[in-house]
């Protein structure tokens, strides 16, 4: 069975996940994960699709472009890689949630993310939001990382407040724990 | 997924609102490091003590790191010190209690707490050689603290014990007259003591208690603070049942924190995991304190009326919080007011807002009882048995623990100040109205019976 990745972008209003979802009914396409975020006015969708055997990826992609044309959307299609679909080696890791709060300048989100690139730590989850001014709420990264086992904590740290002090923030990298402890029944 | 703003305020509260682990305290039984040698027994309880609390302070770091919040203070609670050193006089506990010292400086905690005597039905050989060490050997250590409970709601109050402590206070405050009296504020008299508290002066282990555990004590009494303060900002008609609810569940949210980090101590250490005692306990800090949350809730400072009812919700608030949060909530878990511990309370004091009558009557509501407060040094060792009797009077009939903590402090006199630094803060010295004159009640002796378990009013 086909797989594709199918992205969608697009000036958010009302209907645009009605009509590609139906678009994809229609077609006897599945949908098995979806993933939606909307950054200022923009929209953006992800959607990983299986396809009927009868349907190609390419064939697809032209009855979109067909349908949709008239919603100023772009829609990439790419077929899924059978490579990925086999169950990625699990390495032990835990949830830390690394949060930096300051003044925004450019170079704060490819700081901290090559930091935590060069200790084996993966994101899993970013939101950013910079808008102007001192409020440290209004000026916040959150990165969900995944840290492997073993990784050493104090270095991770060490690092993190080099950035910190050349990039004027604040950072804190504290297990995810806490947070579900205080928040979550 | 957790959503920014449960990040945020997390942060907020730790970070801005002075979140932490108050104290992470071991509790070690010493029963069977019992001896009637002297070199015997002190070398017991000090390899018991240094192996099972060596890495405690280390381990806490640790994971308060890991979870983003310090735990401030590391401790260590023992068996009663005069039941397990029973057969020594009051000079050889002295040893004893330097001994104690020398374990916490070896394990690099900053109290331990244990020298201990239950004497709220009577006064055995042991109990009696360990209150006359008390003065001495508060004087001579830095970390130890002592505690005699002298009443409690089955046996009654033990009068003749109240006067002895009386004595003993002032000993001990004299002993340290350089330092306004500093012996005195490691010595609590309670009523109804619980067997769990991993807060100083008050800690010990209770003899029902395991091996080993790990007891925590939560405070944030500036988070507390901040809710109320963010409640009537968003809803200024907010009635004080909904102030209630907000410092319950800001309550509980402090209280998952304790526990989540006390487990992983205890796991961490191999001993099991005890109880947390969620308790508004100020330091001298600006934006730490309890007193400001009475301001926060619309009064112009703690000690004017209505300061009882405020902190009875307070407390009531704070403590179906911590239940709801945890099953295993133990200690004192309340609300403190500690005048010199808290910039607040301390001003409110000073200002004559706050008088010792009002902190009597307030201690009928508040989770522990008159706490850290100073006295004129000419205050007779009668008047602070009956300053003492007075408290335990209130916590045997209400069935509840209170505590007094009172430093005579020597050559001060009402409106001077004190100073004894770090967490025991500085303060107004407070008068004792009619305090030097003949107090014949507390020199009879003998028991006040147990109360009445019936006739409610």
């Amino acid at each position: 069975m086909k797989k594709i990745i199918l992205s969608v972008l697009g000036h958010d209003r009302p209907g645009i996940l009605a009509a590609v979802s139906e678009l994809l009914l229609v077609n006897g396409c599945n949908i098995e994960n979806a993933s939606q975020t909307i950054l200022q006015s923009v929209f953006g969708s992800l959607l990983l699709v299986t396809l009927p055997e009868d349907l190609s990826p390419d064939t697809l992609r032209s009855r979109m472009s067909a349908t949709l044309s008239g919603m100023a959307l772009d829609i990439f299609i790419k077929e899924f890689p059978s490579s990925l679909v086999q169950e990625p080696v699990v390495q032990p890791t835990e949830a830390f949630i690394l949060t930096a709060f300051g003044p925004d300048q450019p170079g704060l989100v490819s700081a901290v993310s090559r930091c935590v690139a060069n200790h084996g730590i993966n994101i899993s989850n970013l939101r950013a939001v910079f808008k102007g001014g001192n409020e440290p709420g209004d000026n916040v990264m959150i990165f969900e990382v995944d840290i492997p086992v073993g990784v050493d904590l104090k270095q991770v740290n060490n690092d993190l407040d080099k950035i910190a002090v050349r990039l004027n923030l604040t950072i804190n990298l504290q297990h995810r724990g806490i947070f579900n402890a205080m928040n979550r029944i | 997924m957790l959503s920014e703003r449960e990040i945020i305020t997390t942060l907020d509260m730790i970070k801005r609102e002075h979140l932490d682990l108050r104290t992470v305290t071991i509790g070690i039984n010493l029963f069977d490091c019992v001896s009637d040698d002297l070199n015997r027994f002190i070398r017991r309880i000090r390899t018991r003590i240094e192996s099972l609390a060596g890495n405690l302070v280390e381990i806490c770091d640790r994971i308060g790191g890991k979870y983003g919040i310090p735990v401030e203070n590391k401790r260590i609670s023992i068996s009663p010190m005069a039941a397990i050193g029973a057969p020594f006089s009051a000079r050889e506990l002295v040893q004893v209690a330097k001994a104690l010292d020398d374990s916490a400086r070896a394990t690099g905690i900053d109290f331990i707490g244990g020298f201990t005597a239950l004497v709220e039905k009577g006064m055995a050989t042991g109990d009696l050689a360990l209150i006359e060490a008390i003065p001495e050997a508060l004087a001579a250590t830095r970390h130890v603290c002592a505690s005699v409970n002298v009443a409690s709601t089955r046996a009654g109050i033990n009068m003749d014990a109240i006067l002895r402590m009386g004595k003993t206070v002032k000993m001990a405050a004299e002993l340290t007259a350089a330092a306004d009296g500093l012996a005195a504020a490691k010595l609590v008299v309670f009523a109804n003591i619980p067997q769990d508290i991993p807060f100083m002066a008050g800690a010990y282990l209770g003899i029902g208690e395991p091996d080993a555990v790990i007891n925590v004590g939560v405070s944030g009494p500036g988070v507390v603070k901040k809710a109320v303060d963010r409640l009537l900002e968003s809803e200024p008609d907010a009635d004080l049942g909904r102030i209630s609810e907000v410092i319950k569940q800001t309550a509980a949210r402090v209280t998952r924190a304790g526990e989540l980090i006390g487990r992983e101590v205890a796991k961490s250490l191999g001993v099991r995991f005890g109880v947390v005692d969620l308790s508004l306990a100020p330091t001298p800090t600006v934006g730490d304190s309890v007193g400001e949350i009475f301001q926060s809730m619309g009064l112009s400072s703690i000690g004017v009326p209505g300061s009882t009812a405020a902190l009875a919700l307070l407390n009531d608030a704070v403590k179906k919080g911590g239940a709801f949060a945890s099953s295993h909530v133990g200690g004192l878990s309340g609300a403190f007011i500690p005048v010199s511990e808290d910039l607040n309370i301390a001003a409110a004091a000073a200002a004559g807002v706050l008088s010792l009558e009002k902190l009597e009557a307030m201690t009928s509501v508040c989770s522990v009882g008159l706490d850290m407060i100073a006295l004129p040094g000419d205050t007779t060792a009668e008047m602070l048995a009956a300053i003492i009797a007075d408290e335990m009077a209130i916590g045997v009939i209400n069935k509840k623990t209170t505590a007094a903590r009172l430093i005579p402090a020597p050559g001060k006199k009402a409106g001077d100040r004190v100073y004894f630094g770090g967490l025991l803060g500085e303060g107004p010295v407070l008068a004792v109205n009619s305090g030097t004159s003949e107090n014949r009640f507390v020199r009879y002796g003998g028991r006040i019976p147990a109360p009445i378990q019936s006739l409610f009013n």
